[in-house]
């Protein structure tokens, strides 16, 4: 039987946003707890705990509320945006031998043919699976793939009792020539060009030192109307 | 550059400054970004220099995504001129960044090319900025 992060939570009694800001305060999470039907449980749980728990996606845990425990999937994990803490959790109860629907990462694997540039057009795919086996992410092989392979959603190789969600036909995928190097040296030199970037020369900096910049901004004056 | 075809108003207020962003804040489409930390105008010159410091950097193998617009215009008046008589004439296209939103996006290389091009981009922009990679459980 696997062994799953066990987190003990306490009950929270109050609740709005000063009461959350003093948990968060405290080194501690604010929660909530739902599924089956059953009434929400808003809880608090241990900071950091939370926070080594929550390192995965779809993470699976064991919460003790009142002494009694019941395993929740992380749905919602907010956080700040700046400095990445957690600021709030929902969970939802799940039962051994349950499917939940769970948006696993695409991760690709392997070099494509030489010139080409890996397009991955959906980072994630929604799957119904086992709730105690949810996979930590779906491997794509694009090893010796040339220009113009595609992989589509449907053709994934899919964890045993996985059902796939997303749209069979919805691209996951693409190989994609890259550009040519004389085509991307132009492209950045019109590029410069209209935003006005110069590239530092070293013998017509040393030349016109003072002169030149001096009249160049001025014309905007006679603007106004 | 990116200016808008059309707009509605030719000259507008100054956009706010305040709060931190409401969308955005995570890597959508790449596998690296670049995060401002900062509020700040980035003019549609700074989004260009970025752009092609990072696409230099990188030369032909990644792709890079700009999910910041410019689309409003800054207005200033000419020097030396006095006060009254309007508004000044639109200068500047900028867009309005709050801190914590993803600006620019790169996949297609390897993390320490991501690194260094973001490093050169990030040299070229207004405000103190920092490189982000997607990463699981982070949503």
């Amino acid at each position: 039987m696997p062994e799953y992060t066990k987190l003990t939570a306490e009950l929270r009694t109050e609740f709005g946003k000063g009461a959350a800001r003093r948990i968060r305060r405290a080194d501690k999470v604010p929660a909530v707890i739902y599924g089956h039907g059953a009434a929400p449980l808003h809880v608090t749980l241990p900071g950091h705990e939370t926070m080594l728990a929550l390192k995965q996606s779809n993470a699976l845990l064991q919460i003790v509320v009142d002494g009694k425990e019941q395993l929740a999937l992380a749905k919602d994990v907010q956080r700040d945006v700046i400095r990445r803490f957690i600021e709030h959790v929902d969970f939802v109860t799940v039962k051994k031998g349950e499917k939940v629907n769970v948006e696993i990462a695409v991760h690709i694997e392997g070099e494509a043919a030489p010139d080409t540039l890996v397009n991955v057009d959906l980072q994630e795919i929604e799957l119904a699976v086992d709730a105690t086996n949810i996979p930590e992410r779906i491997v794509v092989s694009v090893e010796g793939l040339g220009v113009g392979a595609r992989i589509l959603a449907g053709d994934l190789a899919l964890p045993a009792g996985a059902e796939l969600l997303t749209d069979p036909e919805y691209l996951v995928v693409g190989i994609s020539q890259t550009i040519s190097e004389e085509a991307l040296e132009a492209e950045l030199e019109e590029a410069e060009a209209e935003a006005g970037i110069e590239h530092e020369e070293p013998e017509a900096e040393a030349e016109g030192d003072e002169k030149p910049a001096e009249g160049d901004e001025k014309p905007a004056e006679g603007d106004e109307s | 550059m990116l200016i808008p075809r059309r707009v509605k108003h030719r000259k507008q207020h100054h956009p706010g400054r305040s709060g931190a962003a409401k969308g955005g804040t995570t890597i959508a489409f790449g596998d690296y970004g670049i995060q401002a930390l900062e509020p700040a105008y980035v003019t549609n010159r700074q989004i260009e220099s970025a752009r092609i410091a990072m696409t230099r950097y990188i030369k032909r193998g990644g792709k890079v995504w700009i999910n910041i617009y410019p689309d409003r215009p800054l207005t200033k008046k000419p020097a030396e001129t006095r006060m009254g008589s309007g508004k000044g004439s639109p200068e500047w296209w900028i867009a309005n960044v709050k801190p914590g939103r993803v600006m620019f996006e790169l996949s297609g290389v390897s993390e320490e090319v991501a690194r260094e091009a973001m490093r050169l981009a990030i040299h070229k922009l207004p405000m103190k900025c920092r490189f982000i990679q997607r990463e699981g459980g982070e949503n």
